[in-house]
């Protein structure tokens, strides 16, 4: 292993978009001290959005480098601080998801967030950068440690989103639970690793992945313990089944936007670093050692079907919105799971492409259904879902997108949440894992009765009671963008998959070195 | 060539759809302002449809195929394309220039009608899907478009869902077009299943099954033709399945000329036009389209003759004509059943839309209380006298040029078709001159009042109608047997003109002795109306109850498949539904505990994480070590 390194100014140039976030950070910190406090916070929302857009701008730059760089000849990776952090092309992709999801979020949270609920309107707007940071780091880290770094700057960040309504008691138990639960997750998590080091001798994932074979041969009882408590700690931090109970508390307690924050980047910072460890390890290290490798990936995949079934069913008795769309959260985490756990084979290489389309779809249709969940409680004064009552009469193009939003949600054509789970489904059939395609369908099915409770309320029941709702312009802008968005992956699956396929290759990100 | 305007062919139908999503989102109590942009939007189609036209005709340019790949899953590509050619060309205008002019006569005919914008953007949505189904490059994009324009027709044909007859055409329509379609799905499956690459666009059709012939075996090809026949048969109402088409008229008389006469019955002749390469590789096939036309012809036209409502005469008609072109097709002339598509469409949207002007006048449609009417309505009973002329095939007008290139085309291939088309002739005229002379000459018969304030309907429901009738006077001579110029246009040169003499004098000499003796029976009086029904009262009778094919249908299927139907529910109750309640149940139980365990407490929570850790790791890795 190399001596570790210091910060080179070469170097800096691939942690722009990290470095560009925390210095957004620090300016917006520095500005919410300095103005009076008559001054209204929504400058520093502007500023964050801002922030999040620099970053983007590099993240898409970095891309285009390493484009230029494969189309070249090279490797498409850069490695900084001695391969513990890796600028790749599943880094960037994921990193342009998670800027790009909070900057939706930050935008409907724009003009929502009313001071009564959130007396540090200021905190609440630049806390989302430094957890952005962490999500970045996890899905570019080559190191375990970066790794975990990574996790608890965007677990301890969101523990303080959770709870930033600081008056309300929910908001504060659903903090309190959150804090316990990412502390264990953490906790297994650590253990897993240490294991993997102890066995090992490294933290590095590439060098894990070397010493892997002789590790197996002499200690394989340990290599098994370091696995599954990874396995448990990350199904922790997924709100997988069974360890999804914190999910809908905790959803239910934070603020909407943090909700959609916790349901959309955090979930996907949690896969980046699954897929980051178990493909650069487990997946490739060995062939002739199948054993473990099946075993690791039977535990992902039931963990996926139990999430899927016990995620739909939990949410068919839910009345309250946002616990239902945590336990929906619940199962198309599962679903998102599902193509890391298919065997590599000649036919089915595409899971990296099957996930990201999924998540991008998820992105939109969730982050678009947390938006309208936003203005309709606002005008409501709860989140049941009667709050949703007689809404195509009190806002009938809201109504509308909702139900684009939801037909994205429940996979019916032609949305991109229908192209998500078709992609996913050919992959189970290609590589004959019927049984969780058969779970995936019938989920799917009896998910439509869950989704269409939303549909229901919105057009069959007479909303005479209540206001006509209000829909200020940054939060119409997003939901229109994400109903947009979804319609779109569904009408034009072909180019979009290709541009994933043409940018990522799972030999130059994770095979090769 | 290259072509400039051919690649913005995808607006035509572009136009008309947007006019349909404007209206159904703002649409909400607009009335005229909703039906002038729908107007509007079907001019601008039609307006583009003829500079793709004239710019094919002036330059003879090339097809264009645009579009774009829609969906590839593994070695199956789908697209979604559009295909301009000469054939789709004249297609285009043809439906969006009657489509143009039933929404002009629309305006004045719905005025009143408190849903206007409703029937405005289903005129809209219609004209769009049956763009799509014409300038559609394969299958897969026609069929999704045939499906539309027939929940279109489903639609229209139930407009006025509060008259309980309308509701039951409307379903009778769906359900009975229904079996056609299934034919042409199974078709395009079959046809999915055996083409090399699964290609379903029409130039593969055409490279498989004309250029090299014999890739797929005859009985196959067969089989595929004859559904796709099917489908042609359900949507064109040829017999068995052509029950549906009279009770369409239920619809607005618009809808009647628009759908029921111009355009959406001519996607069964198109369809089979367009797939006419797959025709062709089966003999089998062809001689059963031939028959089934011939039938269709003779049959309806004969019902045609004892019908009282004055759309029912002119449905039949249609059903009849349909045959004509089927009888064409059979006998291997698509040009001939292109040419008579086109000046059908014409003089049949002409002669529904002033039935339209009757009805709109006095309110019933009921022949035996109409006459005289020509008198106080000019410009109707003129147009329509042009429309009743064209379609019984009176020189120069249109219907004789196409009706005569079918006839010669069958003279051609069997004496015996010839025959029934020359019979088919005769009764088309009877039945036309018994209509018109009924309705606006003689005396009128029905109420007085009605009758003194019966005049001609105002502009924008007589202009479609002048225009029309100069339609049906000239645009006969686009191929007459001196000039072939529509069918080498259409197929780029394989002009083969053929025009029999014996055809030409046995198909004047039907029609006009069929009007003379209309004539005599109805205008003159020299022979007794009854002198038929006093003496063979059984014959009127089985006309007039259309062979009793409705009552048959009614005895073989639907009753059989109602008691199937009661029998399924049973099954459907005990043994489907209590599956699903027991799926049910079992997922409610699953919420249930879930719902146990999620109790709010924390620790509950962790306890839960430690236990199924430790069952997954004991189950999963600690089998290995047993």
């Amino acid at each position: 292993m190399e001596a570790l390194q210091t910060l080179a100014w070469s170097d800096a140039w691939y942690l722009a978009p990290e470095l560009a976030l925390a210095a957004a950070t620090l300016l917006l910190a520095v500005v919410d001290l300095l103005l009076p406090g008559r001054v209204n916070r929504d400058v520093i929302g502007w500023g964050a959005l801002a922030g999040l857009l620099v970053a983007g701008v590099f993240v898409g730059w970095h891309l285009h480098d390493l484009q230029a760089a494969a189309d070249a000849g090279e490797q498409p990776v850069r490695n900084v601080l001695g391969g513990s952090y890796r600028v790749d092309d599943f880094g960037n992709l994921l990193k342009l998801v998670f800027l790009g999801a909070s900057a939706l979020i930050l935008l409907a949270s724009l003009g929502t967030v009313r001071r009564e609920d959130v007396p540090i309107k200021g905190e609440f707007y630049y806390l989302f950068l430094p957890a952005v940071i962490g999500a970045m780091v996890m899905a570019s880290s080559g190191d375990m440690i970066t790794l975990f770094i990574g996790m608890e700057l965007l677990g301890i960040t969101s523990y303080v989103l959770v709870g930033v309504r600081k008056r309300s008691g929910q908001s504060g138990e659903a903090a309190f639970k959150y804090v316990v639960t990412g502390g264990t997750a953490s906790a297994f998590v650590l253990y897993g690793m240490s294991f993997l080091y102890g066995v090992t001798g490294t933290t590095n994932l590439t060098l894990i992945s070397q010493a892997l074979g002789t590790a197996l041969t002499e200690y394989r009882a340990l290599v098994y313990v370091a696995f599954f408590l990874m396995i448990v700690g990350f199904a922790l931090k997924l709100a997988l089944a069974p360890f999804h109970a914190w999910a809908p508390d905790v959803y239910q307690g934070a603020p909407t936007p943090v909700t959609a924050f916790l349901a959309v980047v955090a979930k996907g910072a949690a896969f980046a670093m699954v897929y980051r460890i178990f493909l650069n390890t487990a997946f490739f290290a060995y062939a002739d050692n199948t054993e473990v490798r099946e075993d690791l990936f039977l535990a992902l995949a039931v963990l996926a079907a139990a999430a899927m079934i016990v995620g739909v069913a939990g949410a068919m008795k839910q009345q309250n919105a946002k616990r239902l769309l945590a336990l929906s959260g619940v199962a198309n985490a599962g679903i998102l799971l599902v193509p890391l756990t298919l065997d590599v084979t000649n036919l089915h290489s595409s899971m990296f492409s099957e996930f990201i389309y999924y998540l991008l779809a998820y992105l939109f249709m969730n982050v678009g259904a947390f938006a309208v969940l936003t203005v309709v409680s606002r005008s409501s004064g709860h989140e049941e879902l009667s709050a949703f009552a007689g809404l195509y009469h009190r806002a009938p193009w809201t109504a509308g997108a909702m139900t684009v939003l939801l037909c994205s949600l429940a996979g019916l054509p032609v949305t991109g949440g229908f192209f998500g789970k078709l992609f996913i489904l050919f992959g189970t059939v290609q590589t004959r894992s019927y049984w969780l395609a058969a779970i995936l369908l019938v989920t799917t099915v009896v998910s439509y009765y869950v989704y269409f409770s939303f549909i229901r309320q919105m057009y069959m029941r007479s909303g005479e009671t209540e206001p006509p709702a209000t829909v200020p312009v940054p939060s119409g802008i997003v939901i229109w963008l994400c109903a947009a968005a979804s319609v779109a992956l569904g009408i034009l699956p072909k180019p979009i998959l290709d541009w994933i396929n043409d940018i990522f290759s799972l030999s130059a990100d994770f095979l090769t070195r | 060539m290259a072509t400039v305007f051919s690649q913005y062919a995808w607006l035509v139908p572009a136009f008309p759809l947007a006019a349909f999503a404007i209206l159904t989102a703002f649409g909400r109590g607009w009335s005229r302002a909703g039906a002038w942009i729908a107007t509007l939007a079907s001019l601008a189609s039609f307006a583009l449809s003829l500079i793709i036209a004239i710019e094919r005709i002036v330059s003879n340019a090339e097809d264009y195929v645009g579009g774009f790949d829609w969906l590839r899953a593994g070695a199956v590509n789908l697209t979604a394309g559009y295909e301009v050619t000469n054939l789709t060309a004249l297609m285009l205008v043809v439906v969006t220039l009657v489509a143009f002019l039933v929404n002009l006569y629309s305006l004045g005919y719905m005025g009143e009608d408190e849903r206007m914008t409703v029937f405005f953007s289903y005129v809209a949505l219609f004209t769009s899907s049956m763009l799509g189904l014409v300038l559609a490059d394969n299958l897969m994009i026609l069929y999704v478009c045939w499906e539309l324009v027939g929940v279109c027709s489903f639609l229209l044909i139930g407009f006025w869902y509060r008259k309980p007859e309308a509701r039951a055409a409307a379903k009778k329509a769906f359900i009975v077009t229904r079996v056609g379609d299934l034919g042409l799905l199974i078709a395009i499956l079959l046809l999915f299943w055996y083409m090399p690459d699964h290609a379903l666009d029409f130039a593969s059709l055409h490279n498989v099954f004309h250029t090299q012939s014999g890739i797929i075996s005859t009985s196959i090809t067969t089989l595929i033709a004859l559904l796709i026949f099917v489908g042609a048969v359900g949507k064109s109402g040829q017999f068995p399945l052509h029950v549906w088409l009279p009770d369409a008229m239920e619809g607005p008389t618009p809808i009647s000329a628009l759908i029921h006469a111009a355009t959406m019955v001519a996607a069964g002749v198109f369809l089979v036009v367009r797939t006419f390469d797959i025709f062709q590789a089966s003999q089998a096939a062809l001689d059963t389209v031939a028959i089934v036309g011939a039938f269709t012809a003779l049959f309806a036209a004969t019902i045609g003759l004892a019908q009282n409502d004055i759309k029912r005469v002119l449905a039949y008609s249609t059903v009849s004509q349909l045959g004509y072109m089927m009888l064409a097709l059979g006998v291997g002339s698509t040009t001939a059943a292109m040419f008579h598509l086109f000046t059908h469409a014409f003089f049949k949207a002409l002669l529904f839309l002033g039935a339209g002007s009757v009805i709109h006048a006095i309110h019933t449609q009921d022949i035996r209380e109409m006459g005289g009417l020509g008198s106080r309505m000019k410009a109707t009973a003129w147009t329509f006298g042009i429309g009743v002329l064209a379609l019984s095939g009176i020189p120069p007008l249109s219907g004789f040029w196409s009706k005569d290139a079918i006839l010669s085309a069958a003279l051609e291939k069997s004496p015996w078709l010839f025959a029934v088309g020359v019979l088919t002739a005769f009764f088309t005229a009877l039945y036309m001159a018994r209509l018109f002379f009924l309705v606006f000459t003689g005396k009128a018969r029905g109420d007085a009042a009605t009758y003194a304030r019966a005049k001609d309907a105002p502009w924008t429901m007589t202009i479609p109608l002048i225009v029309l009738a100069a339609l049906a006077v000239v645009s006969g001579f686009v191929q007459t047997p001196m000039s072939g110029w529509l069918g080498s246009w259409l197929w780029s040169g394989e002009a083969k003109e053929h025009a029999e003499g014996v055809a030409i004098v046995a198909s004047v000499a039907a029609s006009l002795l069929g009007i003379y003796l209309g004539w005599l029976i109805y205008a003159k009086g020299t022979i007794r109306r009854d002198a038929v029904s006093s003496r063979l009262p059984w014959l009127v009778k089985l006309l007039e109850r259309k062979y009793y094919i409705d009552e048959l249908y009614e005895l073989l299927f639907v009753r059989s498949l109602r008691g199937l139907g009661k029998a399924l529910a049973v099954f459907d109750d005990v043994v489907v539904d209590g599956a699903v309640k027991l799926a049910g149940g079992a997922v409610a139980g699953l919420g249930r505990l879930n719902t146990r365990l999620q109790n709010g407490q924390v620790q509950t929570y962790g306890l839960v994480a430690v236990i199924a850790t430790v069952v997954l790791v004991l189950a999963i890795a600690g089998r290995r070590f047993w």
